[in-house]
């Protein structure tokens, strides 16, 4: 009991730790990313008007989005169906989507022409034909019923029908974000690197699975990836259901992202050429073999899927490849240019510019500031 | 109600960017920003070479996907001609009708420039603008995409609004060779030296934009968008040809 008490001690105090270090690498990633964007304005970012508009920075908040609708559909679908095993990880996931999505809109914010006249003229401008404004309506609804699933948590009592209805608004707001954001992407019909109608479904897949390795990393992270502090309840659901249902998740997107890539290289409609450079560069070597692979030999192999390493470094194998398999979507749908004639070749040269990687920092420096809070102050693995 | 439309006639035009050059002066553009551009394109190998080109403005599309995305109605068609313009006080700078148009005829503001030096700040403005300009056009209606850009918005061609909304009402031809009208007709239009560009009401069967399409087979460029650009093609193919791709391939062809 006394070393129980005495490793909590020491978690609380590496959170505060990891709670400063990232307040303080916020400071200096946001100080830099601002200035830069003060001086050069948009120009700090690689983007251009050839063809590329949108840049890491949007790469970075879908990413970021995504992680979090992941991971309120994990802890809404616990809380419908999951039963008592999922308890230790529902307020810590709820939290952690609050968390990741603060990250995202952050960096979302610096990267809009006018992110302040965007708060008042998305919502009044009644623009059903748009799916960025459904998007926007989705995530302002899906934050509300996080905040609000959130703080019904704070109290005990974890069987009740409101309960279960406050979860089933969240999954169902989740799943419209996740899907929203798909569309925005698979309806550009004459891209036909992003065009498909199960580009929302591929995307539902996607924000699981990081849902499900956001929610592996975290947890260890929240004992200071210290397996003696992790509690018996926890260990169990992750040995039992959590690795499994990890390993089927990225086997599903496997298959999503295999497919496109056949059909991307065996058609000829204009812009999936960029399959041909894509499918043979290192980064999607590394995000197949290394991001999915890997993580996928350590979660069904019977002698690592129950070690802590393994479990950690697949879910942070997969967070990696999530983040690259966003990066090639989004940027690969672009490389393209459109209609420029010999003013521009035939695929377009891009890579973040510093600024951009500044960009990732605040929204990782962030999001940890904020869930370090939360694991300081409100107790996220409680159980009931 | 009008229903502007233009018809370029790609075997008369000799791509002298006579064009750009007019649409750079009525509208301010930054060097290398065009809203009205001519492309050039090359087809065949050496020695057999062809060199290729294709002016486009914005195609203010009848069905243009600029506006079904737009999150704020920044970018809107007007009933009342068929233009499509920007709000400049609207635009939040999202950029997605930058990715939804199939034309690339968008330009968000904040971009590097294209040609050094930045000429922004060589001229800069100090009334929140994207830049100030020696020469300025008399116009300025932020509402409709007119006159300089202020920082964090899209700009595209407004088909010379400020010239063709003030046009007599009923008339069927903006020509610049009728005296009374060449005032209202759109710059890229009106310096047009072998006359390779045509504007008129669409909805008038009479006009001479829809005669020249019926009889010289005017073709829009890549109609299976179902964007139904305002903005007709002919092309006989003696010299300049419709790009059936958006980029050139690896051997620099369209
Ligand atoms: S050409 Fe592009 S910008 Fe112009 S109206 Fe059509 S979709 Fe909109
Ligand atoms: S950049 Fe402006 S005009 Fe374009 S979609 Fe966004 S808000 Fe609308
Ligand atoms: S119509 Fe006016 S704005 Fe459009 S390309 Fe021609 S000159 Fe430029």
């Amino acid at each position: 009991m006394t070393s129980v008490t005495v490793t909590n001690k020491e978690i609380a105090s590496k959170q505060l730790g990891i709670m400063l270090l990232a307040l303080i690498g916020l400071l200096f990633a946001g100080g830099l990313a601002i200035s830069n964007l003060m001086t050069a304005g948009h120009a700090a970012f690689n983007t251009d008007n050839l063809g590329l508009f949108w840049g890491f920075p949007i790469v970075i908040y879908d990413y970021f989005l995504l992680t979090s609708t992941g991971l309120a559909m994990v802890a809404s679908m616990a809380l419908i169906f999951g039963g008592e095993d999922y308890r230790p990880i529902i307020r810590r996931a709820l939290w952690l989507a609050l968390a990741g999505l603060l990250g995202g809109v952050a960096v979302l914010m610096m990267e809009l022409g006018h992110p302040l006249r965007a708060l008042w003229a998305i919502p009044f401008s009644f623009a059903f034909s748009s799916p960025l404004y459904w998007k926007v309506m989705a995530v302002s609804f899906y934050v509300l019923s996080l905040v609000i699933l959130q703080a019904r948590m704070m109290k005990p009592d974890w069987q009740t029908q409101d309960l279960r209805i406050n979860a089933m608004v969240t999954l169902a707001l989740a799943l419209a974000v996740t899907a929203i954001a798909g569309v925005v992407y698979g309806s550009q019909s004459f891209r036909p690197f992003w065009a498909s109608g199960d580009i929302p479904v591929a995307f539902i897949f996607e924000s699981l699975l990081g849902g499900l390795a956001f929610i592996i990393f975290f947890t260890y992270l929240a004992y200071a990836f210290n397996p003696a502090a992790v509690p018996a309840s926890v260990k169990k659901l992750f040995n039992d259901r959590l690795t499994n249902l990890l390993a089927l998740a990225i086997f599903i997107h496997l298959l999503f992202v295999l497919a496109r890539m056949s059909s991307g290289l065996y058609g000829n409609a204009e812009g999936l050429q960029v399959w041909q450079t894509l499918a043979t560069s290192r980064l999607f070597f590394a995000e197949i073999f290394i991001g999915l692979l890997l993580p996928l030999v350590l979660l069904v192999n019977p002698r690592t899927r129950i070690r802590p390493w393994a479990q950690i470094l697949a879910a942070l194998l997969v967070m990696n490849a999530l983040l690259i398999a966003r990066y090639e979507y989004i940027i690969g749908g672009q490389l393209v240019p459109l209609f420029k004639g010999a003013w521009a070749p035939p695929l377009l040269n891009y890579a973040p510019s510093p600024t951009e990687w500044l960009l990732l920092l605040v929204a990782i420096f962030l999001s940890n500031a904020v869930n370090a809070f939360g694991e300081m102050t409100l107790r996220l693995g409680r159980e009931g | 109600m009008a229903k502007w439309g233009m018809v370029i006639d790609l075997d008369t035009c000799t791509g002298c960017q006579a064009c750009t050059t007019a649409c750079a002066m009525e509208n301010n553009r930054l060097p290398g920003e065009n809203w009205q551009d001519v492309l050039f394109y090359h087809e065949g190998t050496y020695p057999n070479v062809k060199l290729m080109w294709f002016p486009r403005p914005c195609m203010h599309c009848e069905n243009p996907s600029c506006v079904s995305v737009c999150p704020t109605k920044a970018t809107y068609k007007d009933p009342d001609g068929g233009f499509v313009l920007m709000d400049y006080n609207k635009c939040i700078g999202c950029k997605y009708c930058q990715v939804a148009c199939p034309y690339g005829v968008r330009f968000y503001v904040d971009e590097k420039a294209v040609v050094q030096p930045d000429i922004r700040g060589v001229f800069p403005s100090e009334a929140g603008r994207q830049w100030d300009p020696p020469y300025k056009g008399p116009q300025d209606d932020p509402s409709r995409g007119i006159g300089i850009q202020p920082h964090g918005v899209v700009s595209k061609c407004t088909f010379c609004y400020h010239k063709v909304s003030k046009a007599p009402k009923g008339v069927a031809d903006l020509d610049e060779d009728i005296p009374e009208l060449k005032e209202y007709v759109p710059a890229c239009v009106r310096v047009c030296a072998p006359k390779a560009r045509f504007f008129g009401d669409l909805d008038q069967p009479q006009s001479m934009v829809n005669k020249l399409i019926a009889d010289k087979r005017g073709v829009r460029l890549k109609d299976e968008t179902g964007n139904k650009p305002q903005v007709y093609y002919l092309s006989g193919g003696a010299t300049a040809s419709v790009p059936s791709l958006r980029s050139m391939n690896d051997s620099g062809q369209s």
